[in-house]
């Protein structure tokens, strides 16, 4: 009888031992453990402490359009930047325009300078690329080991003018409305196209 | 300490032994520097104008050059690699087949004091290979994925073809394209499976998913060939007007099939601009340079209806 009670304590002993000797984890949880990088920190750090920086030396629109027709190489050289080789530049940009239309995916903007006006086209929907992660010329691929994270930036980045930047807006424009803005466009310099401008907003205003 | 006869001999043999093996590994320095290419495939066009631009920007710079095909097999690339440096290759510039299967290839050559550039394929190490020139295909779908919904008015089936599972390429435009196309839950897709960017293969895949899934809007595929196949299984089944394709590469008939109306878009990529400036890079460090970036991105370029006419097969007009 006291043997069978040690045999059956020592049984349980061991079951105690190889129980909380082995432990049992998804494999996704191993893997999303091992990348550290948090993009969406990334994002915020950025978009709180590191673009402002920027922003505040955003060329008027205006301004950069008058260069691009007068002296494109410069107007890319001074005021675009872009990863690696690409024919693709983004410029950080400002301005002031009166509503022409609100429309499910922008919002049509005129800026009028000096006799001229020019259309502009808010996204309120499609907010996705790189335009503001590489238009401040900031942020350097080379500085992430895995490109994927850098991808994610971008995807942060956006999420954030989605979340924070876009709604705000949207429920309350209207044409007519007068928009301070400030964003990001992307150009291509082979190619230029200045008809159909698309900003990503980083910055919206409706004034009073 | 004196030599005996038998241990002056063995030393004569020992030097004479190393003086042949630098013989055959190392040519004189009035030889020209060669460059081998290894290219992941050459049974696909888009690789072969990459292995070709490759080699003449690297005769055009004085230097000599042979083409490896890999035939997509790692082994196969890994035999490239040994020839290539025990036959005294100064530079490899180097498509890769796997991300994760080359790295060892790359460490093996920088080992042996040959650099290692990369072509448009990355590696899964951020230091093994001496630079990356790299199309950025995550961005480049991004740029197709919000066409592809603003085509398709953010509602609709999808079937998405995936190129190699092993190519990092293959998930980068994967994940780039549905970094976009699944903030829209109307837009389902009812097949997802892998045709190796391989064109007769997507049309086997594409026509067997067509049975099962006869009332789709559109196809996205991770390549052209793949794109140009879907679009032969479309054609087949009597859908080709209905079902919108969209490729990734910039092939010949893929442009020609824009301009026809076939095909919605692709991204255009820049095999001549990665191949030359990969044999550049190769240029530049022959010559001292060592501080190259690791990764250096080429921008991908969306190409359809409206701007088809400023592009022609692999890049620009």
């Amino acid at each position: 009888m006291e043997k069978g009670i040690r045999y059956i304590a020592s049984l349980l002993l061991v079951a105690l031992v190889a129980y909380n000797s082995v432990y049992f984890k998804k494999l996704d949880q191993i893997t999303t453990g091992k990348n550290l990088f948090n993009a969406a920190e990334y994002a915020s750090r950025f978009w709180n402490e590191k673009l402002p920086r920027h922003t505040t030396k955003a060329i008027g629109i205006d301004v950069l359009l008058d260069l691009l027709q007068t002296d494109k190489d410069m107007a890319f050289k001074d005021y675009s930047h872009a990863l690696g080789i690409s024919n693709i530049k983004y410029f950080l940009i400002k301005g002031s325009g009166i509503v022409q239309a609100v429309g499910e995916n922008q919002v049509s903007l005129e800026t009028k300078s000096e006799g001229r006006s020019t259309q502009l086209f808010l996204a309120t929907e499609y907010v996705f690329g790189n335009a503001v992660r590489d238009a401040s010329g900031e942020i350097d691929i080379n500085a992430f080991t895995n490109s994927m994270d850098f991808n994610n930036v971008s995807a942060e980045i956006n999420k954030i003018i989605r979340e924070r930047v876009i709604p705000p807006f949207s429920s309350k424009v209207k044409i007519g409305d007068r928009v301070d803005f400030i964003g990001a466009i992307e150009l291509n310099q082979e190619h230029l196209n200045t008809q159909s401008i698309e900003v990503i907003p980083i910055e919206l205003k409706i004034k009073d | 300490m004196k030599f005996s006869q038998k241990h002056l001999t063995a030393l004569i043999l020992v030097l004479l032994g190393l003086a042949l093996i630098r013989c055959k590994t190392r040519q004189s320095s009035d030889e020209p520097k060669k460059i081998a290419i290894v290219v992941s495939t050459l049974n696909n066009p888009w690789f072969v104008f990459l292995a070709e631009r490759a080699s003449a920007k690297a005769k055009e710079l004085g230097y000599e050059s042979k083409v490896f095909d890999s035939q997509n097999n790692t082994s196969l690339e890994t035999d490239h690699f040994e020839n290539a440096i025990s036959s005294g290759y100064d530079a490899i510039l180097f498509n890769p087949t796997d991300a994760d299967g080359s790295v060892v290839n790359v460490k093996n050559a920088t080992a042996a004091g040959v650099p290692v550039f990369c072509m448009d394929r990355e590696i899964n190490s951020g230091v093994a290979a001496t630079s990356q020139i790299l199309s950025d295909s995550y961005s480049g779908c991004v740029t197709i994925a919000k066409f592809f919904v603003e085509t398709l008015n953010k509602k609709g089936k999808y079937i998405e073809l995936l190129g190699l599972v092993g190519d990092n390429n293959t998930w980068n435009r994967s994940k780039g394209f549905h970094s976009v196309v699944d903030h829209y839950p109307d837009l389902k897709m009812v097949a997802q499976q892998s045709a190796d960017f391989d064109r007769n293969k997507a049309m086997e895949v594409l026509e067997s998913i067509l049975q099962a899934n006869p009332d789709v809007d559109a196809v996205f595929c991770g390549n052209d060939a793949m794109a140009m196949g879907a679009y032969q299984a479309l054609a087949a089944a009597g859908k080709a007007d209905k079902v919108k394709v969209f490729g990734f590469d910039g092939a010949e008939d893929v442009v020609r099939s824009i301009q026809d109306g076939k095909i919605k878009a692709t991204g255009m990529q820049f095999p001549e601009v990665m191949a030359q400036t990969a044999a550049v890079m190769a240029d530049q460090y022959f010559k001292g340079k060592r501080d190259f970036p690791k990764k250096m991105p080429v921008a991908v370029e969306m190409v359809k209806m409206d701007n088809v006419e400023n592009y022609a097969a692999y890049g620009k007009k």
